[in-house]
């Protein structure tokens, strides 16, 4: 399944990954994400709970950031096992500023899956990665507004 | 001999216990003690086990036992037909283990089972299990698996060749008469995968019995005698005597419950390992992933003409995806069920299949409603109907101009084909002539070209069958690489009271089984049908049996019945004539009377039961009883053919195809039961309709199976479908005793083509001359179709 998009967030490029590389933060925006541990440099391990329309389950594995790029780009690389099936997932992220207080996120990577998951609901599974986007892009900027008011 | 029942449309007497619920299927069998099995299967289509650890599952809270491919892993499933490559070495055979402890080889193999007090027990236990997976690359297109470098499914297989296999004329004289054709039309397309979506899962229970070491496996499947030899004889060497398999209510197969699978022996193991029953019944999403799948073929073919129309040759170079396993008959599929129909209806004097089969990291394909038929049928009625309109001529006039011509097999030989087999009675010409008077042809013509200025427009589509049923001669299937006679047995017991138990080595799944047969018994004794039980499925009640498959119960299975009929009428003339001072030869049985012939002198044939069993009156010299059992083993495959017509109408501003009208006139040789018949042909037409517009298991790129779910799989529906308009023609079959020649693919083998050829005719008649549409033909493709290139 193909991912792609961009999104423009309020607030600097700096801002922007110094949160992207928060575990706290990640886990907080990311729908679904229950728990986020960094293992080791750049390699965490997530925990999440994902229902959405016929997709209901338990995923736990790692997420890795790979050729990290302060401020400008890094490779996300997931591993999630479920009941339901595995999902990898490879995407490369872009910062670029499009003001000082204005930051486009893009994002193009490719996502595999695999058991129940793959077999079931595939046609509005595209919808499903699309909804969890929105949710991420949508609690980022709630982020954003809640570390403003502080 | 009476005429009370045969030909007439009696209701089914099984159906009051299936349609009230009362049904009894595998799953619905609970034994004392009985444990839960859970298979955790491969996530990936291809991918090394690196580790495998279940210590966390077997502390679980109901854990019986856990089984691995370590403990298990040297038992596999045999292949049930071997094919020896062209140049004669023997096909590629890799073992099919009960569980895997290598590798897996498409998503769904199994990995490890789980046997707890419950099947919840057993799942959650299952997902217990941590394996550690190195994922590899795989590869799913059979056309491409061949291609160097590509991964290997078995890694002493190279380019994952199976065999390679060639049937019909010698190459160069297919070659020449090609080369010397007026007009070839050629034609690549893709016969798809189909799912066999059976309404009841596959369900099995072992069950062990320590006090008189015996085996009973309960199974759903079409031959429950086949799998106990092939389970004892080939996979556990367990002796046959202590095995007994049941095969109670099963609920529909289409083939795909022909085949002995791992899961039956692994419950057979497993209960004998803990000395209890072990049920395992297969979810849905199991089904998709683990029941033998149909078809899957890419095919290229060119058929030659000469400047009169007349067909000149037909070359073909076939890739047939077999799976990541051989499936008990996947190998005769593509090869001797297919190959050999590529004669058809018409008369082309050279024809030559270059077939080469595949494995590829999928499930097993397998034979599925017409195995191997339908993809012959639908290269052939693709290749006519296309020449049709790429020559402009009428798709009907050019079959009738290249039929064969009539013939009944009595007074005139069977017509000898080019590729192996002999049609044993034909009369094609009429069965199109029938359909085109049922289409109302020349009407119909006028109709389309009025549509073709509108946004709905019209086609018609043509398909013309022969399929080979009745399967099937032993000493031929045996010559081409079968591993099993084919022959059929037949006991009918007749009790001291009169009344009938029939033991059948065919298996009823839906067929009908309890109601045809016991109106062929009833008929030729002359007795009501109720005194008649048709006992089958059960391998220490019934003697033997092959089990049912390829349209073969009635012709095969229905011959074996009247073989001991026979003998039965023989051994009561004995005693009747002993009883009315004659000679036996003065009897004649008529109307479930024993007379004296010219006289009024009769006894009835409950006299004679009874007397068989309390012979105080008796000729000396004969056994008392009467209880005969016969083997029947065909001369020749049966025939059946026919001609199925499809109307379409397309919208063309979406693409949405409808099925307007279908016409089916069939030839099935005679017909005891036309109700059933046409209830055959019913739902063997939603099934080739299914294929052409809705069915198709898809895979991406990795190997996974993207549609496995009713959610994602199209089934047709009753609204999917216009009334069948049916009709029939009945040239008997001259080599058995019923004159039949089977129903039960018909309906599958000729539909598929006729609405593929009657999108491609609506096309064109709007001016988009495309060769093919791929099928399922989804609303996307037909729109895709009608937009400029």
């Amino acid at each position: 399944m193909e991912l792609n998009g961009s999104y423009i967030l309020p607030a600097s490029t700096q801002k922007i990954w110094e949160m992207l590389m928060n575990p706290d933060t990640l886990a907080k925006v990311t729908p679904g994400i229950s728990r986020l541990e960094l293992e080791s440099e750049n390699v965490y391990k997530a925990i999440a709970e994902v229902k959405i329309g016929p997709v209901s389950g338990k995923f736990e594995g790692k997420a890795e950031v790979l050729h990290p790029v302060a401020a400008e780009s890094f490779t996300l690389n997931v591993h999630q096992n479920s009941k339901i099936g595995n999902v990898s997932a490879h995407i490369k992220m872009h910062l670029k500023a499009v003001s000082e207080h204005e930051t486009e996120l893009s994002f193009a990577g490719k996502a595999h899956m695999s058991g129940l998951l793959a077999r079931t609901g595939n046609r509005v599974m595209s919808g499903v990665a699309n909804t969890l986007t929105k949710q991420f892009f949508q609690n980022f900027e709630d982020e954003l507004a809640a570390k403003a008011e502080v | 001999m009476s005429n009370k029942f045969i030909g007439k449309s009696v209701k089914r007497v099984e159906d009051k216990r299936f349609i009230t619920g009362k049904g009894r299927y595998t799953d619905d069998i609970v034994l004392p003690g009985m444990t839960y099995a859970y298979i955790l299967r491969s996530p990936y289509a291809h991918a090394r086990i690196r580790s495998i650890d279940y210590s966390a599952a077997e502390a679980m809270q109901g854990v019986v036992t856990i089984m691995t491919g370590e403990e298990v892993g040297h038992y596999g499933v045999p292949c049930g037909w071997q094919v020896n490559f062209k140049n004669g070495d023997i096909m590629k055979e890799p073992p099919h283990p009960l569980l895997v402890k290598d590798k897996v080889r498409h998503v769904g193999d199994a990995v490890a089972m789980v046997v707890a007090e419950t099947r919840e027990l057993a799942q959650d236990a299952a997902e217990a299990i941590i394996i550690d997976y190195e994922v590899l690359s795989a590869i799913t297109d059979a056309s491409k698996a061949v291609l160097p470098g590509a991964p290997l499914v078995h890694d002493d297989v190279p380019n994952n060749i199976c065999f390679d296999w060639e049937i019909g004329n010698p190459k160069a004289e297919v070659d020449e008469a090609m080369a010397s054709a007026h007009h070839v039309t050629s034609l690549d397309f893709v016969n798809q995968r189909l799912s066999p979506n059976a309404m009841e899962p596959r369900s099995y229970i072992g069950q062990y019995d320590n006090v008189y070491d015996k085996y009973t496996l309960y199974t759903s499947t079409q031959n429950p005698h086949l799998i106990r030899l092939l389970m004892c004889a080939f996979v556990l060497g367990l002796p046959e005597h202590k095995v007994r398999v049941v095969g109670p209510d099963v609920g529909g197969g289409f083939g795909s419950k022909i085949y002995h699978y791992t899961e039956e022996a692994l419950v057979t193991l497993a209960s004998k390992k803990i000395g209890r029953p072990v049920k395992w019944t297969e979810t849905r999403s199991e089904a998709f992933q683990t029941d033998a799948h149909g078809r899957d073929h890419v095919t290229h073919a060119e058929m030659g003409f000469d400047a009169q129309g007349n067909i000149v040759g037909l070359r073909i170079k076939t890739f047939a995806n077999l799976g990541a396993y051989l499936s008990t008959f996947g190998t005769a599929v593509p090869t001797y069920l297919h190959g050999t129909l590529l004669q058809g209806l018409y008369t082309t004097p050279k024809i030559h299949l270059d077939m080469t089969c595949v494995f590829t990291h999928t499930t097993a394909v397998d034979a599925y409603r017409g195995a191997g038929r339908p993809e012959a049928t639908f290269l052939l009625e693709r290749l006519v109907d296309l020449a049709a309109l790429e020559m402009g001529v009428d798709p009907a006039e050019l079959r009738l101009k290249n039929f064969i011509p009539a013939f009944d097999g009595v007074t005139q030989p069977g017509y000898q084909t080019n590729v192996a087999l002999q049609y044993d009675s034909g009369n094609y010409h009429s069965v199109l002539e029938r359909g085109l008077e049922m289409l109302g042809y020349e009407n119909f013509r006028k109709e389309q070209a009025e549509a073709a200025k509108t946004n709905k427009i019209l086609g018609v589509g043509f398909s013309t069958y022969i399929e080979a049923c009745g399967i099937a001669p032993s000493a031929v299937v045996g010559s081409l690489g079968a591993r099993a006679g084919l022959y059929e047995v037949g006991q009918v017991r007749v009790q001291p009271t009169g009344k009938i138990s029939v033991f059948t080595g065919a298996h009823s799944h839906g067929q009908g089984h309890e109601t045809t047969f016991a109106q062929v018994v009833a008929d030729r004794l002359g007795i009501p049908m109720e005194d008649v039980d048709i006992i089958h499925g059960d391998s220490d009640t019934v003697a033997f049996g092959m089990g049912t498959y390829g349209s073969r119960s009635l012709a095969v299975g229905g011959s074996a019945i009247v073989k001991s009929l026979d003998k039965i009428i023989e051994k009561g003339a004995k005693i009747a004539a002993h009883k009315l001072e004659c000679s036996a030869d003065d009897i004649e049985f008529k109307d479930g009377k024993f007379t004296v012939k010219g006289t009024d002198k009769s006894l009835s044939f409950g006299d004679i039961a009874l007397t068989a069993y309390v012979p105080h009156v008796y000729p000396a010299n004969l056994e008392p009883g009467l209880d005969f059992s016969s083997f029947y083993d065909p001369t020749n495959f049966t025939y059946p053919f026919g001609c199925h017509i499809a109307v379409v109408e397309i919208d063309k501003e979406t693409g949405f195809t409808r099925v307007k009208r279908f016409i089916a006139v069939d030839d099935v040789g005679n017909v005891i039961n036309p109700m059933i018949v046409d209830g055959q042909i019913h739902g063997g037409l939603a099934q080739g309709i299914g294929q052409a517009l809705f069915e198709g298991v898809e895979f991406d790129e990795n190997g996974q199976i993207t549609n496995g779910s009713y959610m994602d799989y199209t089934m047709p529906r009753a609204d999917d479908l216009p009334m069948f308009e049916l009709d029939r023609q009945v040239t008997p079959c001259p080599h058995n005793p019923l004159g039949v020649k089977g129903a039960g693919e018909a309906g599958c083998i000729g539909s598929t083509p006729a609405v593929v050829n009657a999108v491609i005719d609506a096309l064109w008649s709007a001016g988009h001359k495309v060769k093919d549409v791929r099928m399922p033909m989804t609303p996307e493709r037909v729109w895709k179709a009608m937009q400029p290139a």
